[in-house]
This record gives structure tokens, C-alpha cells and sequence, in this order.
């Protein structure tokens, strides 16, 4: 029985198309070495690329169209080739003609069933007039009930590779970084301009960034041949005698952004993947050269049809025969140099057809290989390999992405660069700007990277002249901006972009000429519309290949000029990038405290808040509250905000940003205060001591420290410069420990000998100064959120856990118990205490959270004054109140409506736990006015449609509201 | 409660062997890579704020953006003091470990010199704060650890912006970090200056992105090999 064709060979190909050795081929003979091929097992050599390889063993066919799932074969052999997008690993859309081939690489076709050679979506050729132009918009429409089904239609078809699962991601295998770079000059392309402008650059003493998207320097010398392989080694030696030029091959320019922000990704590297290179470019040198530009035809797609550099690229570097029987359509030398190499290495070429004596190709014949081709003479010709030399595209990109409009030049047939509009940050050299000799070339080059080594140079002295850490010893006069070196001519080209049938213009999307087309006839008469009806350009070449063509067919069909008809836009990035060169080593910073190696050996559940990891519990949480009403606990609370506050004025800036009066705190007090944003809207509160005549120390919110410091600085530097205080950021200066319960005071006694502790000398809401189990310049604090007896330790960071572990040795027979944020967040509610953030929002005035005892209108003006003074006289704002469920067990979600009316939101819970203490829930809620008096019922709308009734008690606090406990 | 019992740990976990040095528990492990990453926290960091063209300013004369090993008004103070000028009228004073004490007491001793009489009214205002528990400290040293600094650092740390000498407050690894360029016998070498709590998140960051720059943990000495202040007293 005859095996199904697409089942796997073990057996290893031949390489049949292997040239004998070429003088400047690239691969290493002497290192073979074999990979897979949609299963099967293949030869290749180091050095090949994964098309070269499979080239060479005489695949060719690498991939289906995006569309209508045509056999596509190599048409550039290129970083830019369209038509052999492949899966290696697990990694897809790869480029097969640039990524080398290594051991064992398996490598695949994408978005084939069952087959590359058998696909069965080529059925799609068959509803082809369904697929037309736009038939994104015109398609799937409607009813739109049958969308979903759509969908799934839909995905099956979608193009490109797969990625793994999460499961099967092996996140050690792949790695992305990144890196910075400030280069005096960056030159984004490696051909002999580029080289040249390096080398003369580096010699006017600038650092240079040399960015080449191959995997070797050199451009087009790389295929050049006899004339200029001597010239090739000269610029590669110098330049790897050049310590100040740094080269990245294998890399790509991405983009060009303000001030010379350059991206390049990077490749090649033997410990990541990707790198994302951000370059600070003084100046930048684009040396893209040009890229050979497809020519539009019946068959231009089918696999053998090839660009003249392809070919060359193939035979000189890679060794392999591109075909046995060639048919060359050429406007240009180098369509010449493609018949010379073809012959050279025995290929027969059957036929050359010159365009520049009125030659043309109407069609080829073939669907999965070229078979043969019919000239515009009516002939046909058999041949497998079709050759086309017909014109160029200047990569006009990065200039673009930098202000330039490309202008079209009918007389060399391409868009050029009009480089008298770049920024004085910007050049060009090289085939993007014009052509010439080699020597033309590199002395073009040469001069342009000695003018770039000068504008970088005043660059640098004018960011020295502004930067404190040269030491202000830099002349920062204005210099004059040296000349751009004379433009380079262009030679003649005529005018070739489509034939007199219709072929395929974007190769990634799988857009015909005929598909402009009619876009055209159906109104979308510009580039930039046609572009985006048609998605022309917008594929993973990105439009190097099919611009120019795109516009010409567009001039064509509307009747306007080229010029008339302009290009589309070129924006960032220049190629396709991962997410992972964009996304880069994970780098989110964690703030830990000095305690947070003991609370992960006591079994402490994490809880991220903020940037911080806090211990959320350690088991039991309810446990640790009981610990804490009945006994002692310890609780890490380091990441509460401590601001030290210095000067004369300090009373001065407490009475602004606090709500409450400050004139009058003596040195050892304590005060509680709120902040209020200028709208009157709660922003912060915490408790702030005074230690000395001047000196101050503040607490925040956790959440609140870095707004709170912004908020005071900028009172200060912006409002009062001339008052005199300094605020120091000393939140992780220290560690700080809360120890609360009625047996709080026993503890802290043993391991604080030289503070008395007793209430009448240390009563609460006040401050002391000592030390703590031998350690010095510690700071206490008599206060209580949690509702107990309670003292808050405010020690040196380095001693954190010293003191903590003496705290719980010292405490052990007093059943000393660590307890998290979340015993504590129960015991504050408890106690009817609010968290800023947790009870108020965005829009709690300062009376709508209990405080309108606090706000202290009668002082002078404070922040948010105005606006609390208006709600005082004349709204009539939501309180904070307190709830009792009418059943006990009831817990309401926090964020459940209190309604009336059935639907009608009066409020909503703002803290809702169940209370060890009390046995049942409490709750905290923002109410509408009239309905928070006390003994008021309210209706709670539960999550699950349930309705919960419950009443406003008397105050905030369900535990011992007289505050008995807390003051004893 | 005895004070010899107290280790002070700093925010970065010592690389094992863990010994005791100065009071503070360090890496003891010794390494003779080329580009090396040191925990230097132990040494004390004592924080001046005081006008930008005040006394003070003068009397220390390192500016923003500068670093000064040779502050004459702060002789006696400690052998080996590092003054940074950290930012407008800011300055960092490093010494060896446990000498924040005396160089918090030399500083309010050179405030009221710098300005006589200072009061609430008419004195320039000078701020002394001890910040030693406060920040973690690192030091990378070696010829490619700007290379390795590129990689978590936008700024340009090439000699040519920022030689021998320099300081700035910047973003590493997106962590708001003071960078001062302080070469050790003509090897690069940078000081990493950030907020205690996230002082272990930077050294692991500085470690993961130098991987293949081969950065490797070296321990906390007093034996001065680059040139660290020797411990004076034990905090």
C-alpha cells in the first residue's frame, strides 16, 4: 500500500541542489549536521539558513499563502521573504530565510492540514470571488447571532504559527533582555556605505552602533563576486580593527522616535533569544541600501519564481542551485550579474527577456513549481526557475519615521528620500539615498560618517555642558552644524511594476493587483484607504517588497501619477517584533520587610499590597484575633509610611495638609490626623509625633507613603519655598512591629528597660524614645488601631528580626502570637477604625468618614478648606456608619448596595468580616444621610440576589466603644 | 537585654558562608571574578540636606553630581569618608560600618559652625539623618559593569558621561537608585544606593541580567582589598 504523501521519511534527503564549493559561500562544509522538515530528517551544513538548507535538498515549497493557501516557494531568500514564515520548536512564524539552521532543529510548515504538499484550505482558491478586496467588511456580518460560530470558522483559518501552551512553555529555554546603549553614532545597515561611514566616524573619534539586519557585514558585496570580494575583506578588517565600532548583526533597526531613540532587536546570542537594544543616538547614520522590488505577473507567486538577489544570494553564499532550467526577465545590471551566475554555476538559462529593450513576462505556468512561462511575444518557454530583475525600492523607513516625505523619481523608477528635510540628528548614505561605483559608494559613505562624528560631537558637549556629573567643565557654545555631504546621482531605470495581467502584489496578505484594483473601483482611490481595505503592506514584510507596486497599481487604476498617488506611512516598527524582545526580563520591584524571611518560616499566607509582601496570616486568623483580644500579638507593620519631618515650620505644614490643628502638640505627644486632598476628598491619614523641638515623625497610610511625601513636597517647593523643613523618606529605615493586647504592656516591659512603661508615665497617644532589647535609637509609640493596649515599635531596619525574635522569646509564656493583615484588618473593624482607600473612595469628604469631629473649619486655611466648608453648610453627604445584620451569620460582601425601594442605591459596604469576638458579622457601610442615624434598617442587596435587612448602630465601634481597653 | 547579642542583617540575604563583620551579618564568600556585586550595606549612610548655596554647601564642597573622598571639613569625623552630592542641596555620607554616630554628630557639629546662632528665624536649616538601616548599598565592580548596568539603566554610564567620580539618582531595574561611579584602583566600579526594602529586588536583578557577563556574589570584608572603609566602632 502506498503511504499517504505528507507521512514522515525517516530517511535523510540529499542534498541535490549543492553547489561544488563557491568562493564566497557562507556555509561551513566541514560541519554538517541534520535537522527536520515537517518530520522528516534533513542534511544541511553550519551556516545554512533553514530555506538554503532545505533548498539545497530541492524543497520548494515552504509555505501557503495567507489567503487562499497557494504553494509558496523563496522569492528574496531574504530576512524580508514572504514565503517561508515557518515554525521552529516552538517558536512560530520564524523567518526561514534568514534563521541558521542548527542540530536537531525541528522545523515545520504553519497553518497547513494535513499537509504542506496536501493542504486542504487551498479550497479556499475555489471560493476565491468570496475573498476579494475587503471581504473583512463585506463577510460575517450578519445575523450577528451566528457570530460565535463564525468565530470558530474563523480561527481555524487564522495564519501563522502556534504558540505553546502555558503548561508547555518552557520559560528556562527562552529568555529576552534588554539593553542601552548611547552611541555617538548609530548606522542602521552594514552594506559598504554603512561600513564606510563607520570606519570614518570611528576615526573622527565617535563611538559607533553599527546595526546590520544580516548575519555578516557587507551588503550587496556579500554576492558581488571577483570585482569586489578584495574590497569586502578591507572594510570588514578595518572595522574588526576598530575598537570604537561596536557591530550587531543579525539585528535589526525597529524604529526611529524622538531626540534619535533608536530600537534595535538583536538576535544571534548565545544566552537569549531576543534582545531589545535602546539606543540613544547622537546621531544616526541610515545606510539601508536598497531592496530589490517583485514584479507583478499571472504566476509571480508560483515557487520558482525568484528575484535576481535571491538567486545570487542562494549560489554565491548558500552553494545551492536556485533551478535547472532558467528563464531571466531583466532591466538592470545586476538582472545581468543574476544570468552570469546562473551560468556560471550550469543552470541553463533558456531565456532572457529584457525589459530595458521592451521585453516582458505575461504569465507562468505551474501551480506548485514554475513549469514554464509566456512571454509578451506570445512564446512560451519550459523552464523551471523564473528570474526577475525589474527594479528597487529604497527602505526609505527610518527616514521617514523622522519628518521625510520620499519623493517619486520617475527617472530611477523608485520613492527616494528627500534628505534636505532630515533633522540635523539624521543622515543618509548609500543605496537609499542614490547609486554609484563601489568607490562612489564608500566615499559617500565615508564622508557622511565624518559629518555624523561631528554632529555627535556637539551633541555630547551639549549634553555634558547640561549634566552635574561632568563637573560642569564642558564649553557649552553653540557650534554650527556641519554640511551634509553632496547627494549621490541615480542611474536610470525604467519604469516596470506590473504586467499586463494581474498578479500578486503583497505576498504576506495574499493581495492581488486585481484586488486594488477594485478597491479603487469601490472608492478607496488612496493608497492609505486601498491600503487599509485591502490590507496591503500590512503583513509581516510590512511593505519593503510591495509598496512601490501597491502605489503604482493604485496611480494606474485612478489614473493619477505616482507622485500625485504618494506612499503610505511608514511608522515603527521597521519589522515585526516579538512580545518578548518588547516585554524583556521580568522586572517588577518588591518591596520586603526586615521580618518577611521569619513570617515565610512561620508559615505566613503571602499578601501582595502594592509593592510590598505582607504576611496576610499564618493559618488561622480568627485564632489570632482572639490572640490579640485576650492575650498578646505581634504584627510586622513596616510598610506604614514614616516621614521624619525637620525645621521650624513644621507646625506650619501639619496645620495645611491636615485637617485637624497642630499649633500646639507638645514634644512626647501623639495626634491623629487626616488629610484632605484641595476637593475636600480623604487622602490620607496616620499619626504623627513630636520627638523634639523640631523634630517630627510622621506615619501614612501603607498604600499612601510615596503620595503623601509628593504631596508635602510639593506644598513646600511650590506653595511655601520659603518655610523651613525638610522631609525625609524614612519608612524602611525602620522596622516596625505593633505589640497589642491587654498583656502588650507586660511584654514590651521585658525587653525595654529604660522606658517607663506604666500608663500614668506613658499614657495613650504618646511617644518615647529607647531602646529595645539592646538596641538602640528606637522610637515608641503608645496607639491602638487594633482597639487593644498597644505599642508600636519603630526600630532600626538592621534589627528588625533581632528584636521580633526577643519580643516572641520574651512573650512565650504570655502565648505570644504573630498575627497578619488580615487579624488586623477584623480587630480595626472591630473597633470601627477606617482604612483610607478601603472605607472612603474617590469621592469621601472628610464628613462622610466619621470625621467631622476632626475638621477643624475654624482654623486657618488648610487643604480642601474650601470644599468642606461648602459640604459643612450646604450638602448633605453619605456617612460612614456601622451595621448589624439582623442575622448574625450574615456576612455581606464588601461592595454589596444598600437599596431601598428594591432597586434604589442608598450605600454600600465598605468592610464586612465576621468578628471572633463578637461572634458575628460587623460591618462597615457608606450611607445615603437620611438613612444613617442610628437604628435606622437598611436593606442590603446581596451578590447572590439575596436581600440581608440590618440596622445603623450607635457609633463605629462594636468593641469596647468606650475605648476602655485601648487607654488602659 | 545584652547589646552583643544584636546582629544587624541587612535587607540582602548573605550569600552563603554567612559570618558576622562589624555587628552585621555578611557574605563571607570570596570571589575572584572579574566583574563582581557586593552587599555593602554595613557601611554607614548619613543623609544632609541644607540650602544649595548655603554654608553648608560650602563648607562641604562637593556638588550635585559629584563625589568627594577628601572633605576637609569633615576630618576626624571617620578614615575613608565617601561624601555624595545626591542632589540639590543633598549630600550622602558613607563611612565604615558604625560610624554613623560620629559622622551624624561631626555634620550637626560643622552645621552649627557653618552657621552660628541658627534658629528658627534667620539660620540656614541643615537636616542630619542617619539612614544606615535605612538603604541598602551595593557594589559592582569590574570593566563590564557598565556593560551590565546597561542592561537594567537607561542612563549613559560610559566613562565619557558619567567618569570616575560622578553620581546621579536614576532608575534601575525600574527602582529608583542612586548610582555613584567610584573606581576601585582603576577598575570601574559603581556604588547602587536604594531603599532598604527593595535592596534584595536589585541585587537579584543585577545578578539575573549579568548572567552571561559572568557577575558573581562577592562577600563583605573589612580587609580593604578595594579600598572599603575599615570599621571604627560597632553600632
Amino acid at each position: 500500500m502506498t503511504p499517504p504523501r505528507w507521512r514522515p521519511s525517516a530517511a535523510p534527503s540529499t542534498m541535490s541542489m549543492r553547489l561544488e564549493r563557491q568562493p564566497d559561500e557562507v556555509i561551513d562544509r566541514d560541519a554538517p549536521l541534520t535537522f527536520t522538515w515537517n518530520g522528516r530528517t534533513f542534511p544541511a551544513y553550519a551556516g545554512d539558513t533553514i530555506a538554503s538548507a532545505l533548498a539545497a535538498c530541492g524543497v520548494r515549497v515552504f509555505s501557503r499563502s495567507f489567503k487562499y493557501h497557494r504553494p509558496r516557494g523563496l522569492l528574496t531568500a531574504s530576512y524580508l521573504d514572504p514565503g517561508c514564515m515557518v515554525q521552529v520548536d516552538d517558536e512560530p512564524n520564524v523567518r526561514g530565510a534568514h534563521r541558521l539552521v542548527e542540530p536537531g532543529m525541528r522545523v515545520s510548515s504553519q497553518d497547513t492540514w494535513p499537509s504542506l504538499e496536501v493542504d486542504v484550505k487551498a479550497a479556499n482558491q475555489l471560493v476565491g470571488r468570496f475573498l476579494s478586496a475587503g471581504f473583512y467588511y463585506k463577510t460575517f456580518m450578519g445575523p450577528s447571532r451566528l457570530w460565535p460560530a463564525y468565530e470558530k470558522v474563523l480561527e481555524r483559518f487564522a495564519h501563522g504559527g502556534e504558540i505553546p501552551d502555558l503548561e508547555s512553555y518552557d520559560r528556562r529555554r527562552h529568555h529576552y533582555d534588554k539593553r542601552h546603549a548611547h552611541p555617538d553614532v548609530l548606522v542602521a545597515g552594514g552594506g559598504p556605505a554603512g561600513m564606510a561611514a563607520a570606519l570614518a566616524a570611528a576615526e573622527a573619534g565617535a563611538t559607533v552602533l553599527l546595526v546590520e539586519e544580516e548575519h555578516a557585514l557587507g551588503g550587496h558585496l556579500r554576492w558581488g563576486g571577483d570585482d569586489v570580494r578584495s574590497a569586502l575583506a578591507e572594510l570588514r578588517r578595518q572595522i574588526e580593527g576598530t575598537a570604537a565600532i561596536e557591530v550587531l548583526t543579525d539585528s535589526v533597526v525597529l524604529g526611529r522616535y524622538d531626540d534619535n531613540w533608536v530600537s534595535v532587536v538583536q538576535r544571534g546570542l548565545p544566552t537569549v533569544d531576543e534582545r531589545l537594544v535602546k539606543a540613544r543616538a547622537k546621531t544616526l547614520v541610515v545606510a539601508a541600501g536598497l531592496v530589490e522590488r517583485p514584479y507583478v505577473f499571472a504566476g509571480n507567486d508560483v515557487p520558482g519564481v525568484m528575484l535576481s538577489t535571491a538567486v545570487r544570494r542562494l549560489i554565491e553564499l548558500h552553494a545551492v542551485s536556485p533551478g535547472r532550467r532558467a528563464v531571466v526577465l531583466r532591466a538592470n545590471p545586476d538582472g545581468d550579474a543574476a544570468v552570469a551566475a546562473l551560468r556560471r554555476v550550469g543552470v541553463e538559462v533558456v531565456h532572457v527577456e529584457d525589459a530595458r529593450r521592451g521585453g516582458d513576462i505575461v504569465r507562468v505556468r505551474g501551480r506548485d513549481r514554475v513549469r514554464g512561462v509566456h512571454l509578451a511575444d506570445g512564446r512560451r518557454v519550459a523552464c523551471d526557475l523564473v528570474v526577475t530583475a525589474t527594479g528597487w525600492t529604497a527602505p526609505v523607513s527610518l527616514l521617514t519615521m523622522a519628518g521625510v516625505v520620499p519623493v517619486y523619481d520617475a527617472r530611477a523608477a523608485r520613492f527616494r528620500p528627500d534628505t534636505t528635510q532630515l533633522p540635523d540628528n539624521i543622515l543618509a548614505t548609500g543605496g537609499v539615498v542614490g547609486d554609484g561605483t563601489l568607490d562612489e559608494l564608500i566615499a559617500h559613505g565615508e564622508a557622511t560618517g565624518r559629518v555624523a562624528a561631528t554632529r555627535s560631537a556637539v551633541v555630547g558637549r551639549r549634553w555634558r555642558a547640561a549634566s552635574p556629573t561632568a563637573g560642569g567643565q564642558v564649553d557649552s557654545a553653540a557650534e554650527p552644524c556641519e554640511a551634509s555631504p553632496p547627494a549621490l546621482p541615480v542611474d536610470p531605470h525604467p519604469e516596470l511594476f506590473r504586467a499586463r495581467t494581474h498578479g500578486i502584489v503583497d505576498f504576506s496578505e495574499d493581495v492581488s493587483s486585481s484586488d486594488l484594483v477594485t478597491a479603487v473601483a469601490e472608492g478607496y482611490a488612496s493608497a492609505e484607504l486601498a491600503k487599509r481595505y485591502t490590507t496591503a503592506t500590512m503583513g509581516p514584510v510590512q511593505g519593503k517588497l510591495e509598496t512601490v507596486n501597491v502605489v503604482a497599481i493604485v496611480a494606474e487604476a485612478t489614473g493619477r501619477s505616482i507622485q500625485q498617488t504618494g506612499t503610505t506611512t511608514w511608522r515603527p516598527p521597521y519589522a515585526p517584533v516579538t512580545l518578548g524582545a518588547l516585554a524583556g526580563p521580568e522586572r517588577e520591584p518588591v518591596r520586603r520587610s526586615p521580618l518577611q524571611a521569619w513570617h515565610e518560616q512561620h508559615g505566613a499566607t503571602p499578601l501582595v499590597a502594592g509593592a510590598w509582601v505582607r504576611p496576610d496570616h499564618y493559618g488561622d486568623p480568627a485564632a489570632e484575633v482572639r490572640a490579640v483580644r485576650d492575650g498578646v500579638g505581634l504584627i510586622d507593620v513596616t510598610p506604614i509610611g514614616k516621614l521624619e519631618l525637620h525645621g521650624p515650620d513644621v507646625p506650619r505644614l501639619l496645620n495645611l495638609v491636615y485637617v485637624n490643628r497642630w499649633s500646639k502638640l507638645a514634644i512626647g505627644r501623639v495626634r491623629y490626623g487626616v488629610m484632605c486632598a484641595e476637593d475636600g476628598v480623604v487622602l490620607d491619614d496616620g499619626v504623627t509625633a513630636r520627638l523634639a523641638e523640631h523634630s517630627y515623625l510622621m506615619t501614612t497610610t501603607s498604600s499612601g507613603a510615596a503620595t503623601v511625601w509628593e504631596w508635602l513636597e510639593s506644598w513646600l517647593q511650590t506653595e511655601h519655598p520659603e518655610w523651613q523643613v525638610h522631609v525625609t523618606a524614612v519608612t524602611t529605615a525602620y522596622a516596625s512591629i505593633n505589640v497589642a493586647g491587654p498583656r502588650s504592656r507586660e511584654l514590651v516591659r521585658r525587653v525595654v528597660p529604660d522606658v517607663d512603661l506604666d500608663p500614668e508615665a506613658f499614657p495613650y497617644m504618646h511617644v518615647r524614645t529607647g531602646s529595645i532589647a539592646g538596641v538602640a535609637d528606637c522610637v515608641l509609640w503608645r496607639i491602638g488601631f487594633t482597639g487593644e493596649l498597644s505599642y508600636e515599635l519603630h526600630v532600626p531596619a538592621g534589627y528588625g528580626l533581632h528584636v521580633w525574635e526577643s519580643l516572641m522569646a520574651a512573650g512565650s509564656d504570655l502565648g505570644v502570637r504573630a498575627f497578619g493583615v488580615e487579624a488586623q484588618r477584623i480587630l480595626r473593624l472591630e473597633k470601627g477604625h477606617l482604612i483610607v482607600g478601603q472605607d472612603t473612595d474617590g469621592l469621601t469628604r472628610a464628613g462622610s468618614a466619621g470625621l467631622d469631629g476632626l475638621v477643624k473649619l475654624d482654623k486657618e486655611d488648610f487643604a480642601g478648606r474650601p470644599e468642606l466648608v461648602w459640604q459643612d453648610r450646604v450638602a448633605d453627604p453619605p456617612r460612614l456608619v456601622a451595621l448589624r445584620t439582623s442575622d448574625p451569620t450574615v456576612v455581606p460582601v464588601e461592595g454589596s448596595q444598600i437599596v431601598t425601594d428594591g432597586s434604589h442605591i442608598r450605600g454600600r459596604i465598605t468592610s464586612s468580616r465576621m468578628s471572633p469576638t463578637l461572634g458575628r458579622s460587623v460591618v462597615l457601610a457608606q450611607l445615603d444621610a437620611p438613612l444613617a442615624d442610628a437604628g435606622s434598617k437598611v436593606t442590603i442587596a446581596m451578590v447572590d440576589g439575596r436581600r440581608a435587612s440590618a440596622v445603623v448602630t450607635e457609633g463605629l465601634a462594636q468593641v469596647d466603644p468606650e475605648g476602655e481597653r485601648l487607654h488602659g | 537585654m545584652d547589646d552583643t547579642t544584636a546582629v544587624a542583617r541587612s535587607a540582602i540575604s548573605p550569600a552563603p558562608p554567612e559570618t558576622v563583620v562589624a555587628g552585621w551579618a555578611v557574605s563571607g564568600r570570596r570571589s575572584t571574578g572579574a566583574l563582581t556585586l557586593t552587599d555593602v550595606s554595613p557601611l554607614a549612610k548619613v543623609a544632609v540636606r541644607a540650602g544649595v548655596d548655603g554654608a553648608m554647601s560650602r563648607a562641604l564642597d562637593v556638588p550635585f553630581g559629584r563625589i568627594s573622598r577628601d572633605v576637609g571639613a569633615l576630618d576626624g569625623a571617620d578614615a575613608g569618608l565617601l561624601v555624595v552630592g545626591s542632589g540639590p542641596g543633598e549630600w550622602l555620607v558613607l563611612g565604615a560600618p558604625g560610624a554613623q554616630a560620629t559622622i551624624s554628630e561631626r555634620l550637626g557639629r560643622l552645621a552649627e559652625r557653618s552657621t552660628p546662632g541658627a534658629s528658627a528665624d534667620s539660620g540656614e536649616l541643615v537636616t542630619v539623618v542617619d539612614l544606615t538601616h535605612g538603604r541598602a548599598l551595593m557594589r559592582l565592580t569590574g570593566p563590564a559593569a557598565a556593560d551590565l548596568l546597561a542592561r537594567e539603566c537607561a542612563v549613559d554610564l560610559t566613562d565619557a558621561a558619567c567618569p570616575d567620580g560622578s553620581a546621579l539618582r536614576t532608575a534601575v531595574a525600574g527602582l529608583a537608585t542612586d548610582i555613584v561611579r567610584d573606581d576601585r584602583d582603576g577598575t570601574p566600579s559603581y556604588l547602587l544606593h536604594c531603599e532598604r526594602s527593595s535592596g534584595q529586588y536589585l541585587f537579584d536583578a543585577l545578578l539575573d541580567a549579568g548572567t552571561d557577563l559572568g557577575v558573581d556574589v562577592d562577600g563583605f570584608t573589612l580587609t580593604d582589598p578595594r579600598g572599603e572603609p575599615r570599621a571604627t566602632a560597632h553600632s
